[in-house]
């Protein structure tokens, strides 16, 4: 995909295929890691939120990236897996009755989430079913199906009725626990949250180089021909939704540490427009697309909300009767998204990670940069 | 029976609606082969649109009749232009792309005109004051028909029959259905694409906004009627994607289910059951025909 550093070649498929190709690659993660690790010291409060939110996206999408840009199926329900992961985890913390020593050793939570990956993954097989059968629009039209089946219907109607809590659940502090510490802080979600987007990118991107990887792509480029090459088409789409649900309700079990309570709200047909809009700004069958997508939409919101709360709290004192620019920031926020999709896919369909690879070029292939255009 | 007669009635008459809605839908995509997601939202522009002028007619002393149809032929020139501008501005430039882009480009629509319309009319519901269909019902061989559901079945059935014989008898409409057989004779043979996928837009945009217009009579205008208007996915897969006749049926077919369930299942389901069941039955019957009733299969080549 991206070229070496001029001078670099390699004798074989392995050192080709490696994670750290080049000191300098393994130097940049490092560096990396430390950064990342450093940032709630750094920057103030509400940025941690922003940091953890960005997190909880990319593991959110990484589903999405792994069933539209490798394996080519098209899913606008995302957001269904995430609220089951989510149900099944607080569920589990809630009313299983965990032995004493489990409990005290922190390890209820980090089972639940294994479980809610398991369980999201079978009810989006369930879903993928059709995919044998049906693809493009109609593959689109089953996924939907899933999301107003599973949020609207199942969940909020009955679900959410288990226990007589009337509308949501909510975690009492000191549930949610790993191991010894007891994720009761921002920071403390946040150092959570990269444990998990840490685990979950490495599994899916040594999924995507192995043989796995290479059946979902030659499905995705297409599938009758790898049908006829010998892929076993239905076995390998299936496996793509488990692998998408099983991201999708570690995201959903990861989200509920972050709100202290889970409700039908979070997992509205929205967001799974907005994980699919965010892999398309990042790039299409691109892990760092997904991270670059995430950054975007969550930044843009950001300094959206921002701007416009700054904004009318300036202008509200000469205009009172401009208040409702407040009320109605949500839709600002909505329009805002809606906009930024369609200019990414008119004008820069390849996505940012298309971009930063141009960049990345420039600066590797520097002063010599003519020579990596066609070859 | 009596409550089969009566829920068999406003199923249709309600499904007529869901028919016109879906025969915009199947319009842009025969004729530019767009996938189009923001039909939900259309149908709510319209149908603020619509109560916007209706109240200002009224406001301005029109007897209640004379506002609506004026309000609602206000409906259809606005209708026509949104169509117009929004194909020129987002759609043209996505011909040729792959589908997931055309139907992400929608998917961005819906989100852009779900906000404009809620920071425009805000998101309250609000309803046709002062009612324009009498509220009391019609009852014909002991089945109580509300005249609002009556009058929309009238309204939806003729929009439809003018749009049928404009497809086969005007020269426009003949040149739609050339484009949607076959693009590339069709443009061999002088007809304009580009106007096309304008006209196609704008008849959909005409299409939703007096269904949204009038779902908005039935139940009030709030974000549910776009909920009613995303219903013309499972209406137009019935129905086969590229089938006028496809999407009349199905809409009719996908409205007396949709009552007939919330009638009898929701006894045993409590809650939207309604809302659901035309999105399970879509799920089953796409397992046993993927390509609808009278839909175009696809052979595909390696």
């Amino acid at each position: 995909m991206s070229y070496l550093p001029s001078g670099i070649y390699h004798q074989s498929y392995e050192a080709e295929q490696t994670w750290w190709r080049t000191p300098f690659i393994k130097g940049k993660m490092i560096f990396m890691v430390v950064a990342l690790l450093a940032l709630p010291h750094v920057v103030g409060a509400q940025w941690v939120s922003v940091a953890y939110t960005i997190n909880y996206y990319i593991l959110a999408a990484l589903g999405v990236q792994l069933l539209i840009g490798y394996c080519g199926q098209i899913t606008l329900g995302h957001a269904a897996f995430v609220a089951v992961g989510a149900y099944c985890s607080a569920m589990m913390v809630l009313f299983v009755p965990w032995p004493k020593f489990l409990v005290d050793a922190g390890l209820a939570y980090p089972i639940s989430v294994i479980c809610a990956g398991i369980v999201a993954g079978l009810w989006s097989v369930l879903f993928g079913l059709p995919s044998a059968r049906v693809k493009g629009f109609y593959l689109i039209m089953t996924t939907m199906a899933a999301q107003w089946i599973t949020v609207p219907f199942v969940i909020t109607q009955y679900v959410s009725r288990i226990g007589g809590r009337g509308h949501y659940f909510s975690l009492p502090p000191g549930t949610i626990k790993v191991g010894p510490w007891e994720i009761d802080s921002d920071t403390k979600v946040y150092y959570l949250s990269l444990v998990l987007v840490a685990l979950c990118l490495l599994a899916m991107g040594n999924m995507v180089r192995s043989k796995v990887g290479r059946a979902w792509v030659a499905i995705r480029d297409n599938d009758i021909a790898a049908e006829a090459i010998g892929v076993n088409i239905i076995w390998y789409k299936l496996l793509a939704f488990f692998v998408a649900g099983f991201f999708a309700g570690i995201a959903g079990a990861f989200y509920i540490s972050a709100l202290s309570f889970v409700s039908p709200e979070h997992y509205e047909w929205f967001y799974s427009l907005l994980w699919v809009g965010i892999i398309l700004i990042g790039g299409v069958g691109s892990i760092q697309g997904l991270v670059f997508g995430s950054v975007f939409v969550v930044m843009v919101f950001k300094l959206l909300e921002m701007g416009v709360l700054g904004l009318s709290g300036s202008l509200m004192e000469t205009y009172p009767q401009l208040g409702w620019m407040t009320t109605k920031f949500i839709f600002f926020k909505e329009s805002a998204f809606g906009l930024s999709v369609i200019f990414f896919l008119i004008y820069e369909p390849n996505g940012l990670a298309y971009r930063y690879w141009q960049v990345k070029n420039y600066f590797n292939l520097w002063p010599f940069s003519y020579m990596g255009k066609g070859a | 029976m009596e409550m089969f007669l009566q829920l068999f009635t406003t199923g249709v008459m309600l499904g007529s609606i869901y028919a016109l809605v879906a025969l915009g839908w199947v319009l842009i995509y025969k004729c530019s082969g767009v996938l189009n997601l923001a039909m939900g939202e259309l149908t709510l522009i319209g149908g603020y649109v619509c109560l916007s002028l209706y109240q200002s007619f009224v406001g301005h002393g029109l007897p209640v009749h004379y506002a609506f149809i004026l309000a609602l032929i206000g409906t259809i020139i606005t209708g026509l232009l949104l169509g117009l501008v929004t194909e020129r501005l987002f759609l043209r430039k996505m011909i040729g792309e792959p589908i997931l882009a055309v139907i992400m480009v929608t998917v961005g629509l819906s989100f852009f005109f779900k906000g404009m319309v809620f920071i425009v009319w805000d998101t309250d519901t609000q309803v046709f004051l002062p009612t324009v269909f009498p509220i009391d019902p019609i009852v014909v061989w002991g089945v109580a028909v509300g005249q609002v559901y009556l009058w929309s079945f009238v309204a939806a059935i003729s929009l439809m029959i003018i749009f049928v014989s404009f497809f086969k008898y005007t020269r426009w409409g003949l040149s739609m259905q050339a484009c949607a057989d076959d693009e590339m004779a069709a443009l061999s043979l002088g007809v304009s694409a580009k106007f096309v996928y304008a006209l196609a837009w704008g008849i959909a945009f005409m299409a939703a906004g007096v269904g949204g217009t009038l779902l908005g009579n039935i139940n009030g205008l709030n974000y549910s009627v776009s909920m009613l208007g995303l219903l013309v996915l499972p209406v137009v897969v019935f129905g086969g994607l590229n089938s006028i006749p496809g999407a009349i049926v199905g809409g009719i077919t996908i409205g007396l289910l949709q009552n007939l369930s919330g009638g009898y299942l929701d006894q045993y389901f409590p809650g939207g059951i309604k809302e659901v069941a035309p999105f399970v039955f879509m799920v089953i019957f796409l397992l046993f025909k993927p390509f609808g009733l009278w839909g175009w299969e696809r052979i595909e080549r390696v």
